[in-house]
């Protein structure tokens, strides 16, 4: 292929969805309407088939045994993250579409160039291809909505932004389209903005982002400060200035990963800044599967993973970013326990499955020879989590078109004969979610597992990372748990039908079928296919700071272990909901603090309304108070003296040609006077 | 030599090196004979005179435009005079006269989008204009004091008539006379001062006027107690004034708010603009050429700090009576005053830098402080153009000029509207509109000329605080427009986006953005303003 024709594919893959949110935007409340989904479809159609040529065209360069010059360097046990600049060429293929000068500052020269290795392939076929799926589901879901065209401009905005994001080559322009997805999400979360509940969501989500991006900004501004570039090739490539600055300043390091890893947590909702992913929900639900669950949320889990040369560095970082996930995934497992909104136990599992993420990337901390596989495991769960919590929401979201918008589950059941087509799907992703052997979320997650697994050796954390596992896996129990308890209260028991329904609940409709269907065959097989085959992680030890590790077997004892805990927790759930219904609320009134402490989302939202919201509207109101009668008032002063002096220009310009003479006449005499008296 | 080769000679030079360039002049002055042509044969009925003259205009861009490339190119000298060393050309006159012929080309389509003047009235309307026109550019290639003067009374006297040129009204007639009273008055003064510099020096060849100046010093540093030195202060003085009366510096500047009162919004803008744009181009070329005479420095270092001074002064004055302006036009003529202020402040500069006695060291700063004039000068074409034009869209429509007749305007207009904030937020000098870069050259060029005489921090000061007091009486508009409720008695402004008013207001405004945003654009306009900075300056 050549240079060109690969530059055009690469800048397509973007521009598409560009174009179309352009055309949509403009053209979508007048000419296209109801036809708006296809400008919409064509692009996304146009970019995924660019990223999977994109892909072919980086996997055989991928798969092939490496340079014996790179085992060399890389060999090197210390420094075995970073690879000499020299080889980089011959060892990490990535393609770079060189775009136009953005701005030059000093020395800081900002490109907008896109530039994509593996991962970047990778994620790229992951968010054209959902997307893709969604829209098609949207087109469904959405018909006859007044703001649809709304919808699709949106959704191609957010999958522009999404994909510039993921081809960002430089600090600068990640953090412009994190911005840019950040804006895409307010507004599909706000797309309801008459219901309050929606603007208010909305709000929320981008307040707690803003806190995130807040560090993210910093920690920006520190890698310029310390490295003089923002480029990911001369930050990462820099491999002696990476070790130099490791050395006498290990403290900066940590705080870039600090930084950088609080816009990790807003954006991927980390405790604590998690509270605003559930109230996403308030949003259309092709647009929770879409941003909420598969692909944006993810942002901070491959911010991360695209940092880990810096990471690396940082082994505190790392152990903190592995307490966060794993306090995240506990609690958000714990909350997902007793919620009754089938939407919301869905966030609450992808707050945990984040969690669970974020857990596998700060294994790198037990030593460096584990980065790799770490990396490895946390991007492999965020490709599977990415299919089937898609799945499993848009299989809520035919469960909610169904019931006519209802979506607690105490108000319908037994579903299962009613909707088939929904059934069946959401079965798949809700077994591919609990880790049910050889469906793709028993891979990912078995691979997360043995990382922390293999991090309890280490001498120095070993005891840490004990614990983790021990939190894993009673989250991976919990996870399975939760989500048949979803899946046996909406599809099993007695048929019952919310009134919002009415008489003959009807399945999705083709359009919405068809992309079910593709997902749930995805759901199931694409761990099968990544998984065993370990074509993931030969596919990812290529990109900058990764190093080859000789791919293991399969572990058996790890998967051994978590087929048995997803089928006892699967097995607990059937007992519970199925069985002897009569238990869980039985359970719930003999322990009723637990309850409510789950049921109340342990109570984070009302913490921080009294530990956050509430002292700064009182801080707000002083500021209101400050500004209405101190700044207002010297504004006013300020303005006044003017008006004041102003009198006199006034009175000089009488509009007689005699006084404006008069004035002249006098300026030139007593110029001239001065002059001649001066000296 | 016998009289006919002189002759021979003079047709010679004429032919072969002066007249291609002075190829926009003669553009313009052929469009002024063929508009009078077309009506002579009663052509005008199907060709309207706009038409013409937006040719003619047309050209003398074409025209200038491909003077500039060449003298980019390096394909002719840097500096050539020409007309027997009356005119000079560099990329300075020529950067002046690219501007002109834009600036007349966008007026000339307002009048044509406003309709003023009608179609009888066209050809004398285009004739003044063009011929005022002429007249700047004149101004702005004058290498001779004579030139000078010719320059600003040709652009004084096509101004006078077109001030008055709404015939039926009162005002307008009063404007034009009183216009004409001073214009008179300071032309007499200026006469004066320019015989007197040309009776002590011998010359009134521009590029002479520093040596002579130097001889007359008699190489030392030279007091007022010298009696020659003490003349040509006194023709400097005076000569300062007739240029003060075109740049409606105070106390020079009271014909100006009367004139615009009277004029029409769109002759309006064309004053403000570009006479004003002439004159400073005079203005710079006859203080560089004044500087560098050994042993005067201490003299032109004290003319530089008094127009310093003026500078503060005028801005002042300017920004304070615009306050409580109830007419449009009338606060917009303030407001002119007040940016005549600033501009002042980078002469003000180049002079102190360049007679600090290390003109050399200041080199880079001096380019840089005409460069700010130059830049501020171009973002100002678009601002003020842009504002004075939807004054005069919205009048065609509420038959007023007063701020209440805006009452509102964005529930009708929204592009009128938002166009006048652009311009408006770009004349306060807020980011990012291009206004705010080219005040931030002009007082960054003061500052550094700071570090040689102390007034000059001052300068910035007033200029900054200046800054804050024109905030009111823009947002004071702006406020009345858009939030303000239309009164219901009021007459619409049906203007669009997408229509020839609503685009030519929508695409000034837009210049005005984009010289504040893209650098390519700014990077590239103050390269080219550089360039002709240093033409001038380099003069030394």
């Amino acid at each position: 292929m050549s240079e060109t024709t690969q530059q055009l594919i690469l800048w397509l893959i973007p521009v598409a969805p560009l174009l179309s949110a352009l055309i949509t935007a403009l053209a979508g409340p007048g000419a296209l309407r109801y036809k708006s989904h296809l400008p919409c479809w064509t692009a996304l159609a146009v970019s995924f088939v660019c990223s999977l040529i994109l892909l072919f065209q980086i996997l055989p360069s991928v798969s092939q045994p490496r340079t014996v010059a790179s085992e060399t360097t890389t060999s090197e046990s210390a420094e075995s993250v970073a690879i000499a600049p020299g080889v980089t060429a011959a060892v990490r293929p990535q393609v770079i579409a060189v775009g136009y000068e953005w701005f030059q500052v000093g020395t800081l020269n900002v490109r907008m160039d896109l530039r994509a290795d593996s991962m970047t392939a990778i994620m790229l076929c992951m968010v054209t291809g959902v997307s893709l799926l969604v829209s098609m589901f949207g087109s469904g879901y959405m018909h006859h909505d007044p703001g649809y065209p709304r919808f699709f401009a949106a959704v191609s905005l957010f999958v522009f932004s999404m994909c510039m994001l993921v081809l960002a080559g430089s600090f600068l322009m990640l953090f412009v389209f994190w911005e840019a997805v950040g804006l895409c999400s307010y507004l599909l979360i706000g797309f309801w903005f008459q219901k309050p509940a929606a603007a208010a969501a909305a709000k929320k989500a981008f307040v707690v982002n803003r806190i995130g991006d807040f560090g993210l900004i910093i920690g920006i501004f520190l890698i310029w400060q310390t490295f003089g570039s923002l480029s990911f090739e001369e930050v990462f490539g820099g491999t002696a200035l990476l070790n130099a600055v490791a050395e006498t300043d290990p403290g900066r390091i940590q705080l870039i990963c600090l930084c950088l890893f609080l816009g990790a947590m807003g954006k991927s909702a980390q405790f604590p800044l998690q509270v605003w992913l559930p109230d996403a929900m308030e949003g259309p639900t092709p647009v929770s599967a879409l941003i909420h669950a598969a692909t944006m949320v993810t942002a901070g889990v491959y911010l991360v993973a695209r940092c880990t040369p810096l990471f690396v560095l940082a082994p505190g970082v790392q152990l903190f970013i592995c307490a966060t996930g794993a306090i995240t995934a506990a609690i958000a497992a714990l909350t997902a326990l007793t919620q009754t909104d089938l939407k919301r136990v869905l966030a609450y599992s992808t707050v945990s499955q984040l969690g669970f993420m974020f857990m596998a990337l700060g294994c790198g901390a037990a030593g460096p020879e584990l980065v790799t596989a770490a990396v490895t495991a946390g991007m492999f769960h965020l490709f599977t989590h990415a299919y089937f919590k898609a799945l499993l929401f848009l299989a809520a979201g035919s469960v909610m078109h169904a019931m006519g918008d209802v979506i607690d589950m105490r108000r319908f059941s037994g579903l299962k004969k009613a909707l088939p087509i929904t059934h069946w799907t959401f079965l798949a992703g809700a077994a591919a979610l609990a880790g049910v052997p050889l469906l793709s979320g028993f891979w990912s997650k078995d691979d997360i597992l043995a990382v922390i697994g293999e991090a309890t050796h280490s001498a120095q954390y070993g005891t840490f990372f004990r614990v983790i596992q021990i939190v894993a896996s009673i989250t991976a129990l919990l996870t399975a748990f939760y989500t048949f308890r979803a899946y046996f209260m909406t599809f099993w028991g007695e048929e019952k039908f919310p009134e919002e329904a009415g008489h003959h609940p009807h399945d999705a409709s083709p359009v919405m079928a068809w992309p079910l269907g593709i997902l749930a065959v995805c759901a199931v097989g694409i761990g099968l296919l990544t998984g065993p085959t370990h074509l993931f992680a030969g596919t990812l030890q290529r990109i900058q700071g990764l190093t080859a590790v000789e791919t293991h077997g399969l572990h058996w004892g790890v998967m051994a272990v978590s087929s048995g805990i997803a089928i006892v927790g699967i097995g607990a759930a059937w007992f519970l909901y199925v069985l002897s219904p009569g238990i869980p609320a039985s359970l719930a009134a003999g322990m009723k603090p637990l309850y409510l402490i789950s049921n109340g989302k342990f109570f984070l939202d009302e913490i921080f309304q009294w530990i956050v919201v509430f002292p700064l509207r009182k801080l707000a109101a002083l500021a209101v108070l400050f500004d209405r009668f101190v700044i207002d008032g010297i504004v006013d002063a300020v303005g006044m003296v003017p008006r004041a002096l102003s009198v006199l220009p006034r009175q000089l310009h009488g509009g007689l040609v005699e006084s404006y003479a008069g004035v002249m006449w006098v300026s030139v005499v007593a110029a001239v006077v001065v002059v001649l008296s001066l000296f | 030599m016998v009289f006919s080769q002189l002759i021979e000679k003079l047709i010679q030079e004429t032919t072969t090196s002066s007249l291609p360039y002075f190829g926009a002049e003669l553009c313009l002055s052929v469009t002024i004979v063929l508009m009078l042509l077309v009506r002579l044969f009663n052509a005008d009925r199907w060709l309207p005179a706009y038409l013409v003259a937006v040719l003619g205009a047309f050209a003398a861009l074409w025209c200038t435009y491909s003077q500039s490339a060449q003298l980019n190119s390096g394909s002719v000298s840097d500096s050539q005079t020409f007309f027997g060393g009356m005119l000079i050309q560099d990329l300075f006159s020529v950067y002046f006269r690219v501007f002109l012929s834009l600036f007349v080309l966008l007026t000339i389509a307002l009048t044509a989008l406003t309709g003023i003047p009608d179609i009888e009235d066209g050809p004398d309307f285009y004739s003044l204009l063009l011929g005022s026109t002429i007249g700047m550019m004149l101004m702005a290639s004058a290498n001779n004091l004579l030139i000078l003067f010719l320059g600003i009374e040709m652009t004084s006297v096509p101004s006078y008539a077109m001030v008055g040129f709404l015939k039926g009204r009162k005002t307008s007639s009063e404007a034009a006379l009183k216009y004409v009273v001073y214009g008179a008055g300071a032309a007499g003064v200026m006469l004066y001062g320019i015989s007197l510099l040309a009776g002590v020096l011998g010359t009134t060849d521009m590029s002479l006027l520093a040596v002579r100046l130097s001889e007359a010093a008699g190489g030392q540093t030279a007091g007022l107690a010298d009696p020659e030195i003490r003349a040509v202060t006194l023709g400097v003085l005076l000569v300062m004034v007739g240029l003060a009366f075109k740049l409606s510096l105070v106390p020079f500047h009271f014909w100006c708010p009367d004139a615009f009162e009277g004029a029409s919004a769109e002759v309006a803008g064309f004053l403000s603009v570009a006479s004003k744009a002439g004159a400073f181009a005079l203005l710079v070329r006859f203080c560089s050429a004044l500087s560098g005479a050994a042993g005067t420095e201490d003299l032109l270092m004290a003319f530089g700090v008094s127009l310093g001074v003026i500078a503060c002064i005028t801005a002042t004055f300017g920004n304070l009576a615009a306050y409580n302006q109830n007419n449009l036009k009338r606060l917009l003529a303030y407001s002119t005053i007040a940016h005549a202020g600033y501009m002042l402040m980078a002469v003000s500069a180049m002079m102190v830098m360049q007679n600090s006695g290390h003109a050399q060291l200041y080199q880079v700063d001096i380019q840089k402080s005409v460069e700010g004039l130059l830049y501020y000068l171009a973002v100002y074409l678009f601002m003020n153009l842009g504002a004075f034009a939807v004054i005069a869209l919205a009048r065609n429509y509420t038959f007023s000029e007063e701020i209440d007749s805006v009452k509102g305007l964005i529930s009708q207009s929204p592009v009128l509207c938002i166009s006048m904030m652009v311009c408006m937020f770009s004349l306060v000098g807020i980011p990012p509109f291009g206004g705010f870069f080219a005040k931030l050259m002009i007082f960054a060029a003061a500052l550094k000329a700071g570090e040689i005489h102390w007034f000059m921090y001052v300068v910035v000061a007033i200029g900054g605080l200046n800054t804050v007091l024109s905030l009111f009486y823009y947002i004071r508009v702006l406020k009345t427009m858009f939030l303000d409720e239309r009164p219901a008695q009021s007459r619409a402004v049906p203007i669009r986006l997408f229509s020839w008013e609503g685009s030519f207001v929508a695409v000034l405004a837009l210049l005005v953005l984009l010289l504040g945003t893209l650098p390519r654009l700014m990077s590239g306009l103050s390269a080219t303003a550089n360039a002709a900075a240093h033409a001038v300056v380099s003069q030394l």
